[in-house]
């Protein structure tokens, strides 16, 4: 019986100090995030020589990946079962 | 030397396994293939339970010399990494490595859900009291609650040698069953409303962020508790491998080819400690029992926080991420997912259970530190193997 009033109180003991433990973890967390914030990468500037076309195709692949990751969220599929065929502009 | 061919062939005869096969030995070999079996075929956990199986086959295999006791037998030494607190570790700096910290910095609350599945540990340790275990052996077993295999054995490799076959074999068991223990106790705990709860989308996590928490968690968390630095440290180190940017080779190797090399020892350090005589004891059915229980007190612990937060949160919170808190990554999460979509199919929880999945890592590695803080070897001493062995290194050279 006194050993299971010890075990009792050890689980007491170690719970309150787990929820110590990660309490001060959420507050590093919160004080971390309110010091450094996010922010976006600044996109990079496009190039004055570039072609034209190439630009336009790396912007369509970039499209295709925003509209494939999305899919596959929405969806709740891996991007892997999403094949995107054909994309028409309007 | 004189040799008749009778002589000659009853020595060969008496050499073999099948003279010197003890019945425990067969009994432990049909263990080890049901083990193959439900790796191979019904797909519990592979990677893991199919080196522990093959690990027990060879260590009951009579005159085999692999049983992890056989000293200088080959598991023998595979077990030194486990008895050395080496291999888990390793295994921790692996995970750390696959793990993404985004969910829980985005929501930071959700550690509150890792700490409270942490009840299951809990209220298994005061039932193995009760079944008759002593303090040490009972936190060993009440750590199954924390559905991670590398800090059950790490734990029971220091607390509870003795019992580390049973204690890994029921973890790795309930975690690959995690899908059939959860989804009932999540029905039973939560109301349809709460289940079809839409959380707020998560917001971006700066990368600066990301590189500052492990090394600011590693210094806080190891400062109060002293014992759980080699595991939460290399979770942490892996996980800066992972964000700093500059370590890609070391993230790269610690999240495929390491990880995958200590879990073969660990899993066959493991499996060779499965012999006849400490396995086929009545504690291990017990033990298997209590394993059980770990994982639904765990499961409802979690899911009943969730619910306080669900209310505090006025209705923000779906309750059915709490059971995520078991650790057990990704399986826990995306159980929670799938029992959220039986209510809305357009609903995804999984980024938000991955939250509290993540911090009942940390969670169940605190839970072991505060375990070898009160019963660990250095417990009735300085507190920390370091510091004994710095006091004694003082008290030599003071004579």
């Amino acid at each position: 019986m006194q050993l299971i009033i010890q075990s009792v109180q050890v689980s007491f003991l170690a719970m309150g100090v787990i929820f110590l433990v990660l309490g001060v973890l959420i507050w590093v967390i919160r004080v971390l995030v309110h010091f450094l914030p996010y922010s976006a990468e600044p996109a990079p500037a496009p190039k004055a020589s570039a072609p034209a076309a190439a630009a336009g195709s790396s912007q369509d692949e970039d499209h295709l990946a925003a509209i494939h990751a999305a899919l596959a969220h929405h969806l709740g599929k891996s991007p892997q079962d999403i094949h995107i065929v054909n994309i028409t502009s309007q | 030397m004189d040799f008749s061919f009778q002589e000659a062939l009853n020595k060969i005869l008496h050499s073999t396994g099948f003279v010197a096969i003890e019945p425990g030995q067969g009994v432990m070999i049909v263990i080890s293939l049901v083990l193959l079996y439900l790796a191979i075929w019904k797909k519990f956990e592979p990677l893991l339970l199919l080196p522990i199986g093959f690990g027990c086959l060879l260590a009951n295999l009579p005159l085999s010399m692999m049983a992890n006791t056989h000293e200088g037998g080959l598991f023998n030494i595979f077990y030194f990494g486990v008895k050395h607190e080496i291999l888990p570790p390793l295994i921790f700096l692996g995970v750390g490595a696959l793990t993404d910290f985004g969910p829980l910095l985005a929501n930071p609350s959700t550690l509150m859900l890792g700490a409270a599945a942490q009840i299951g540990v809990y209220t298994t340790l005061i039932g193995a009291v009760a079944l008759g275990f002593n303090l040490q052996e009972a936190s060993a077993i009440g750590i199954i609650g924390g559905a991670d295999g590398p800090t059950s054995i790490f734990l029971a490799a220091k607390l509870a040698p003795h019992l580390l076959g049973p204690i890994a074999v029921a973890a790795y068991s309930y975690m690959s069953l995690v899908p059939l223990i959860q989804p009932p106790i999540m029905r039973l705990l939560t109301t349809e409303k709460e289940r079809q709860v839409r959380m707020e989308q998560l917001k971006p996590i700066s990368q600066t962020v990301k590189i500052i928490f492990p090394i600011a968690s590693t210094l806080i968390v190891v400062l109060m508790l002293p014992g759980v630095a080699p595991l939460l440290g290399m979770f942490m180190l892996g996980n800066l491998f992972r964000e700093c940017g500059v370590t890609a080779r070391l993230h790269d190797t610690s999240q495929t080819h390491l990880i995958n090399i200590v879990t073969i020892l660990l899993a066959l350090a493991v499996g060779s400690s499965m012999t006849a005589e400490t396995f086929l004891t009545f504690e291990t059915i017990k033990i298997i029992v209590l394993g059980l229980l770990a994982f639904c007190f765990a499961t409802a612990g979690g899911v009943v926080f969730g619910k306080i937060m669900y209310i505090i949160s006025k209705g923000k919170v779906n309750p059915l991420i709490g059971s995520a808190g078991v650790s057990a990554v990704p399986m826990a999460a995306r159980v929670s997912q799938k029992v959220g979509q039986e209510s809305d199919k357009s609903n995804f929880l999984l980024m938000h259970a991955m939250g509290p999945n993540v911090a009942g890592v940390i969670g169940s590695a605190v839970a072991a530190g505060v375990f070898i803080s009160l019963f660990g070897s250095g417990a009735e001493g300085s507190g920390h193997a370091a510091l004994e062995t710095l006091q004694t290194l003082t008290a030599s050279l003071g004579q």
